[in-house]
């Protein structure tokens, strides 16, 4: 019993911390989201019944935001998924001067974000970047990558791909590591080729891995803010504009932190249902794959 | 195979390292007579207002104010949590979890409140406080799994010698879980340096920026005013601490972000 | 070693219960001064359950822990003053020799020169002087399981646990240092209890033995009580290698019969045929089938196989048990 209390209390600062800065705001957002607290109301809170959320329904710009953000967030997310599993099984193997490569390829997650975005926007610049510039020795005239919006969504996914595609081949480096080797050696000597043991071994072992790097990137790809602020700024006209950066708007340019603060926690529910959607699909997929193995 | 890797992943880095050496003049045309290399760019950042080492400071500060604050609550609450056997140890555990993929932008207008209202903002060491809530729950994981690795009877043995729990974690555990705690500092410290959303929130006087803010500031006027050159040796400044870091941690954050990802 | 004179250890009811499971059912046992007891049964069977409640490392959830009279039961596992050998040892991996041995001694705010005294005093007595400086990784399992039994001693202990001391060492390792283990441990005036699985480990160790099978006592005595009667049939196949012949002949009871007991001739009582031979050296192992199943007789290496082989034994060897509890009948 008295260790008990010794356990709770050791645990009780950090948890308090936590509530502070993660449930907190959750709640006062709910709050907000009743109150009309903009600059017509010189930013104090008054309630407004469910004006907020009826405006949400009816404002376009937050829906076509809600369809940009999840689409950037699938492609980026699978594409990160399958260049990290690709990364993953290259820096597994054994090499020579492993460390070094490991080191190196994990910079780019390493490195702040607005960094690289500011990086990436000296490399598309119109007309003196070091792109339009091959494309100039090439013959062509320059490109304005970043004005047009397919070419515009397709760099901001590029960019996020090359940014954490090592933390998603660190964490599935990890899942690789615990496979042991005498499996693999095991369906070796049945004849099995390199894509076999790939497919029938390392991916079915893999998948609790998978899961968790799937999961935790999808939270961060639907709450992406920094990288779209540095790199477009949501243009050309709001074609990359995500929820997050939405709400930052509302709340630090057009000062309205009642619809903000819905806004926000309007992503935070559509978060919850894709990331509960897609952890249900997996489980499905997951049971199949046991039972197919188990037949 | 590992060129393409390299080039991959590098690629980006070395042109900024390309144009950060280059005079403003030899970026727009690149056919310029006489020698294009210069240093000027790493002047220009270096004696500005405030010059740039400035930044560099400030986010070392706030990143070793995390890191220091995040181990101090994290350690005991991973102990306890390593130690709870009742319903908490699940529900706590998933928080945990949950906390750690929280997209933190969607906490900024809150914690700006916060701020304001408790007058935190334009404080280095208080920008400490919500990053270390940030980064508590990856440590808090990583530190139990590392509690969880250490044999039971170590602990049990101190116990009988009549060691409290104080002089147990002094004496025994702490010790023994100084690799843990090292790749642990050091994710907490990247995270910290590379925070952006609260940053921007929470610090507007100029000699407070982090390194981010001030980077995103040269670049935040329209594409063609940046200054490139001096922004490419902003970048390569700022990219240098960090890729130090990589290099002589590699080894832990490795096997930190495992430890988290098997026992997580 | 009556219970109301107090002195040593005893338990009474000791219990413990996790989650609605019963780990150690309501134990009662007394280790005189001086005595050493082997706690002996398969895993799971609730011995080292029982060392953890004596040394306090985990709660009881019943009855108690008495020391010359003294209840233990609300003191802390430092108070106890209980030594502890751990199946792995449990060394400080940071820590030199001499650090591991320092520590607990230097938490108790012991002087300096005092800690100094005692630990080379130890050190020389385990003749482990050389290895002080060294690291338990740098050190072989036998080294490994002398310092940890330096850090036990070292404390002046009243009670003496060892929790499977020898099971990380090799088999010929394991029979060199029991006589070590025995001059170094028992006789003193301390009570040990000592847990392990092998039987051969506890007769060469232990004063008595207390067989615990399923978080229940079964028999406890000097080995020679419980080979020659055992309270029931767990009792009677744990002990002796090779084990008991259990023989069905009449619905509702068994006899047990030693392999050593039954003698092969022309004469006997049960007629069999011979299915292997396994030769040891100083006796052989013979297999036969017979109308009550397969038995195993011991005999000597050189014995000669009569034509038609019989086996016969002496009604006194006779174990009689009820088939379905176990319990052990009258003759």
């Amino acid at each position: 019993m008295k260790s008990r209390t010794v356990t709770l209390l050791l645990m009780l600062p950090a948890l308090l911390l936590l509530a502070a800065v993660f449930l907190y705001p959750m709640l006062r957002y709910g709050w907000l989201s009743l109150q009309a607290s903009s600059v017509l109301t010189g930013l104090v809170p008054v309630p407004n019944g469910g004006a907020n959320w009826g405006r949400l329904l009816d404002d376009a710009r937050f829906w076509t935001d809600a369809g940009q953000t999840l689409r950037f967030a699938l492609c980026s997310v699978i594409l990160e998924l399958l260049g990290g599993l690709a990364l993953a099984l290259l820096l597994h193997r054994p090499l020579r001067g492993r460390g070094a490569l490991r080191a190196l390829t994990l910079l780019p997650w390493a490195l702040p974000t607005t960094v690289m975005a500011l990086g990436w926007r000296w490399i598309l610049n119109d007309p003196h970047g070091p792109l339009n510039a091959a494309i100039h020795s090439l013959g062509g005239s320059s490109y304005g990558f970043l004005s047009t919006p397919a070419t515009t969504w397709f760099f901001v996914v590029l960019a996020d791909v090359w940014k954490t595609m090592p933390f998603v081949a660190l964490l599935l480096l990890a899942g690789l590591q615990t496979i042991p080797a005498d499996l693999e050696e095991a369906l070796r000597l049945e004849g099995a080729s390199r894509f076999q043991i790939l497919r029938r071994l390392t991916l079915p072992l893999l998948v609790p891995y998978l899961t968790l790097a799937l999961l935790f990137r999808l939270a961060q790809a639907l709450g992406v803010f920094d990288l779209i602020q540095v790199l477009t700024g949501g243009g050309p006209a709001g074609s990359t504009e995500s929820l997050a950066l939405y709400a930052y708007l509302n709340a630090m340019r057009f000062l309205d932190f009642g619809y903000a603060s819905t806004v926000m926690l309007a992503t935070f529910l559509l978060l919850l249902v894709s990331l509960g959607g897609g952890w249900l699909l997996l489980r499905r997929h997951g049971l199949e794959r046991t039972t197919e193995r188990a037949a | 195979m590992r060129l393409l890797v390299l080039l991959w992943s590098l690629g980006p880095l070395l042109w900024q390292l390309r144009t950060s050496l280059l005079r403003p003049e030899a970026l727009v045309a690149p056919l310029l007579e006489g020698n294009p290399w210069t240093l000027a760019n790493y002047q220009l950042v270096l004696s500005g207002d405030p010059p740039f080492w400035r930044y560099l400071a400030n986010s070392t500060l706030v990143g070793l104010a995390t890191t220091l604050l995040t181990l101090l609550l994290a350690v005991p609450c991973a102990y306890g949590l390593h130690k709870e056997r009742g319903p908490l140890r699940w529900g706590v555990g998933l928080a945990l979890v949950a906390a750690a993929m929280f997209p933190t932008v969607l906490l900024f207008l809150a914690l700006l409140e916060i701020a304001r209202s408790f007058g935190l903002a334009n404080n280095l060491l208080t920008l400490s406080l919500p990053y270390t809530a940030l980064s508590l729950p990856l440590a808090v994981l990583l530190l139990r799994a590392a509690f969880a690795d250490l044999p039971g009877e170590l602990e049990d043995a101190a116990r009988l010698e009549g060691l409290g729990l104080g002089q147990r974690l002094r004496f025994v555990l702490l010790p023994l879980l100084g690799p843990a705690l090292a790749s642990t500092a050091v994710l907490v410290f990247l995270a910290s340096w590379n925070e952006y959303a609260i940053a921007l929130t929470w610090i507007s006087r100029s000699d407070l920026l982090t390194l981010p803010i001030a980077i995103a500031r040269i670049g935040g006027g329209s594409v063609f005013t940046i200054p490139y050159g001096a922004f490419a040796a902003a970048t390569v400044l700022g990219s240098l601490p960090l890729l130090l870091l990589v290099l002589l941690a590699q080894r832990s954050i490795v096997s930190g972000l495992t430890r988290g990802a098997v026992k997580g | 070693m009556s219970s109301r004179s107090g002195a040593g250890l005893e338990l009474r009811q000791l219990g413990r219960e996790v989650g609605g499971r019963c780990l150690l059912d309501r134990l009662d046992l007394q280790v005189a001064p001086g005595e050493c007891v082997a706690l002996l049964g398969p895993s799971g069977c609730g011995k080292s359950t029982t060392l953890r409640l004596v040394a306090g490392l985990d709660p009881a959830s019943g009855g108690q822990v008495l020391l010359d009279g003294v209840d233990l039961s609300g003191r802390s596992p430092g108070e106890r003053q209980v030594a502890m050998v751990f199946q792995s040892y449990a060394l400080y991996p940071h820590l030199s020799v001499e650090g591991n041995l320092d520590l607990g001694l230097k938490v108790r705010g012991m002087a300096r020169r005092e800690r100094q005294r005692r630990i080379d005093a130890t050190l020389e007595l385990l003749q482990l002087g050389e290895l002080r400086q060294r690291r338990p990784a740098q050190l072989s399992g036998g080294q490994r399981q002398r310092v940890a039994l330096a850090r036990a001693l070292l404390r002046q202990p009243r009670i003496v646990l060892l929790d499977e001391p020898m099971s990380n060492l090799d088999a010929q390792l394991r029979e060199d240092l029991r006589p070590e283990l025995r001059r170094l441990l028992c006789g003193r005036e301390q009570p040990v209890i000592y847990v392990t699985h092998d039987q051969q480990e506890a007769v060469g160790m232990a004063d008595r033995i207390a067989l615990l099978d399923a978080g229940r006592l079964q028999q406890v005595g000097s080995p020679r009580e419980l080979y020659t009667n055992p309270a029931n049939r767990f009792v009677a196949a744990f002990l002796g290698r090779p084990a008991i012949n259990l023989l069905t002949i009449e619905p509702g009871r068994q006899l047990g019969l030693r392999p050593e007991h039954l003698r092969l001739g022309d004469d006997g009582a049960l007629a069999a045929r011979l299915l292997r031979r396994e030769w040891w050296g100083h006796q052989q192992l013979l297999w036969f089938d017979s109308q009550w199943g397969t038995l195993r007789v011991l005999t000597a290496p050189e014995a000669p196989m009569p034509q038609e082989p019989r086996l016969g034994w002496q009604r006194q060897h006779e174990l009689w048990f009820d088939t379905e509890s176990g319990a052990r009948l009258a003759a």
